[in-house]
């Protein structure tokens, strides 16, 4: 399907004549931290009930930092700062975070342009296992998780794992098999999820929010818990950039390289779907910020994974931070629809400006 | 079942210049050139409930196209200015003509012998006014009285099994308004040729209207005058109790709380129902959305929680223990209380004494006699009993 990509890791761009190719990724990450900052105040600052800036930096500088500032907000202002939007501007940029990344590993692992971190299954299995959630009569609350968190982090993982089974992903195998295999297990899993909708009478409007995402009922307990997780799959991916830029030239020739390549394809999709599964247990299904995200550094740096591994982490961050801003200023939309409205027109105006010389 | 009765909150308030003065039944009577407009419009938009009180008091009884047999049948038109007493329609007057909470006319040749419920508020209503035998058809969701879940249940949340309605032959259909019966089915059925009656309250008093409405159509007219003005004397007596008390804390109506916080939608029917039980509602700040952000909820600070989603599990400890909320006004002083949101929100007979609930979940030290058989609710709450 794509074989036309191999050969292509560092070749240079014949677009982009704004920068030397050299100083492009540092452009691209000072442009990124810039705009992660700028999400982090604007996040903070901004919301359905008006804080006065000024009040808002004192009670950060009083309550993070510990400066010595005389209290002049209302309690109720604290409490919106503090417990309301930072946890919730902090939980959007982890999943931000988890869903480029996952995105863009799914994309190389699987040399296909259309990947994002749902494509073996993970948003079909989550989704069934949320919907079930809500059908079983059983109340869990586990760190400030409840029966459906759990269960969707469990139909993600599950459904990968049963995606990787049947397609014998683990062995020297064609990708078109394996993402058939993602298509068919998914689609059988969305049949899943139509009938609990049908069955689910009062709980549809539940599970119909579930399945748009949301950052609405964010809490400090869940980012605690969900970050470790985030963390430590990203770190594992980060530091097998290497291993992804040889699977890009196919698994042949990333064989004669050296690399094992069924223990690093194991490796990175586990790795991917955990921070993926993290991800949807905390915020619902998002769309289009694993897809869209890796897509634009790419079109800026290049394929490289380990240039394209941690911009699109950077990115993912501050887009997710920036939707979910967009999302909560007139009430309260899900995040979902906000991604695709903004990215979609984005992302194809970035595809025709630079549509000459674009591969994975 | 949150949802059901959410449901049917929605959108409430969209007419809210109807509810400002208690609308009588003689105000339902529309004029003929009204009512053309209101067929035209009602055809376009299925779901809105065209029912604007007529500015002039019109006949409460437009008379019949058919010569009517009894010249006492016409109600002379001075005598409707006083809120509607259903004494002033003559028992005798068949066959009938009502004008239903969409503006729709129907025709009843005599008093219904087989009637179909579509709404628990409707079943109820109907049961209460001692009709009970004369219903063949209900709704999965009919609990009460005990004797209304045996009916066979010919709607769904789904929507209504037109199978099942045709074959229990129906001289009059009680469907409910504003969407909870599907404006398709309601017009699927009368192409049918069967007699639709909607009807459709957003306040309290057109509660009360809708009691004679359907007392007047299934000749009951007595028994719901009756009803109607023991409801009006419990609902009195809730006021000046809350009244006497002077206060009226900001209230949160907790409608549900998964996945978002719901609350009353402005100037809707809960809204209207805080206000007479003595607090000051905290609302959505638009007439048509229901969630509430957080961060509102902590900017308006309630004093009371009513728990409206008590009965399936939601309790105050729950509540308090939500992230942000420890700081509202409420949470502090554990002013957190359940009530069973059905009595609360149903627009049935029970209503005054879901009133009566309300008033004493916002006001416990109140002088009310405390409604009778209520569930008890989150045991380690203060269940209001």
């Amino acid at each position: 399907m794509s074989t036309r990509v191999a050969g292509r890791v560092d070749a240079a761009r014949p677009t982009v004549a704004l920068l030397p190719a050299s100083r492009r990724p540092v452009a691209l990450a000072l442009t990124g931290l810039l705009a992660l900052a700028t999400a982090l105040v604007l996040g903070v600052a901004l919301g359905n009930v008006a804080v006065p800036v000024a009040d808002t930096l004192a009670l950060l500088a009083h309550r993070l930092l510990g400066w010595p500032v005389s209290v002049t907000w209302p309690a109720s202002a604290e409490t919106i700062i503090v417990e309301l939007r930072l946890p919730r501007v902090l939980t959007a940029m982890a999943v931000g975070v988890a869903l480029a990344l996952a995105g863009a590993t799914f994309q190389g692992l699987l040399r296909n342009p259309l990947a994002d971190p749902y494509v073996l299954g993970t948003a079909s299995g989550a989704a069934l296992g949320a919907a079930l959630a809500m059908l079983l009569p059983i109340q869990v609350a586990l760190l400030g998780f409840g029966l459906m968190h759990l269960l969707a982090f469990g139909g993600a993982l599950l459904a990968v794992a049963v995606v990787y089974r049947l397609s014998r992903l683990g062995e020297l195998n064609s990708l078109t098999s394996v993402l058939l295999t993602g298509y068919a297990v998914g689609s059988l899993l969305a049949a899943g999820l139509a009938m609990t909708m049908y069955l689910s009478g009062s709980h549809l409007r539940q599970i119909f929010f579930y399945l748009l995402g949301s950052f609405s009922l964010s809490s400090w307990q869940q980012l605690l818990v969900g970050l470790p997780v985030i963390l430590l799959g990203c770190l594992v991916i980060l530091g097998r950039a290497r291993s992804l830029n040889a699977l890009l030239l196919g698994e042949e020739t990333a064989a004669h390289l050296g690399l094992n390549v069924r223990r690093e394809r194991l490796v990175l999709l586990g790795a991917a779907t955990l921070i993926t599964g993290a991800a949807v247990a905390m915020s619902g299904l998002i769309g289009f910020v694993g897809l869209v995200v890796p897509h634009l550094v790419r079109l800026v740096v290049g394929p490289n994974a380990r240039l394209l591994l941690p911009l699109s982490a950077l990115f993912g961050a501050s887009f997710l931070a920036f939707a979910d801003l967009v999302a909560r200023m007139p009430g309260e939309l899900p995040v979902g629809i906000v991604t695709a409205v903004i990215g979609a027109p984005f992302f194809l105006y970035l595809l025709r400006r630079y549509r000459a010389g674009y591969a994975l | 079942m949150v949802v059901l009765d959410f449901l049917r909150e929605k959108g409430k308030g969209t007419m809210d210049s109807l509810s400002q003065a208690p609308r009588p039944l003689a105000g339902r009577g529309l004029s003929f050139a009204r009512l053309g407009l209101l067929l035209a419009l009602a055809g376009l938009f299925g779901c809105q409930p065209a029912s604007p009180a007529a500015p002039t008091p019109a006949a409460t009884v437009p008379p019949t196209p058919t010569a009517s047999p009894a010249p006492t049948a016409t109600v002379p038109p001075t005598e409707t200015a006083a809120p509607a007493s259903p004494t002033l329609i003559p028992e005798a007057a068949w066959p009938r003509t009502l004008v239903d909470d969409e503006g729709t006319t129907i025709e009843l040749a005599e008093p219904p012998q087989r009637v179909i419920s579509l709404s628990p508020a409707n079943t109820e209503i109907v049961f209460a006014l001692g009709a009970g035998d004369r219903l063949v058809g209900g709704t999965d969701f009919d609990d009460y009285p005990p004797e209304a879940a045996a009916l066979p249940d010919v709607a769904t949340f789904t929507g209504v099994l037109h199978e099942a309605v045709a074959g229990l032959e129906p001289d009059l259909v009680l469907a409910a308004g504003n969407n909870f019966t599907p404006a398709d089915d309601i017009e699927y059925m009368r192409d049918f040729g069967i007699t639709v009656l909607v009807v459709y309250a957003e306040t309290v008093d057109e509660v009360l209207a809708d009691i004679e409405l359907i007392g007047h159509a299934l000749g009951e007219d007595e028994a719901a005058a009756e009803m109607v003005s023991e409801m009006e004397g419990r609902i009195g007596a809730v006021e000046a109790a809350t009244a006497a008390i002077g206060e009226r804390p900001r209230v949160l109506y907790q409608i549900g709380s998964v996945p978002e916080i719901y609350a009353p939608a402005d100037d809707s029917f809960l809204a209207d129902m805080v206000g007479l039980a003595g607090g000051e509602p905290i609302t959505t700040g638009s007439p048509t959305a229901f969630s509430i952000s957080v961060e509102q909820l902590v900017a308006q600070d309630p004093e009371v929680i009513v728990l409206g989603d008590a009965a399936y599990g939601v309790c105050p400890a729950e509540v308090a223990a939500r992230p942000g909320w420890s700081g509202m006004t409420a949470v502090r002083d554990g002013a957190i209380r359940p009530v069973s949101d059905i009595i609360v929100t149903r627009p049935g007979p029970r209503l005054a004494e879901g009133l009566a609930a309300l008033a004493l979940a916002i006001h416990p030290e109140a002088d009310i006699e405390p409604p009778a058989d209520l569930l008890a609710l989150c045991a380690e709450g203060r269940a209001v009993r």
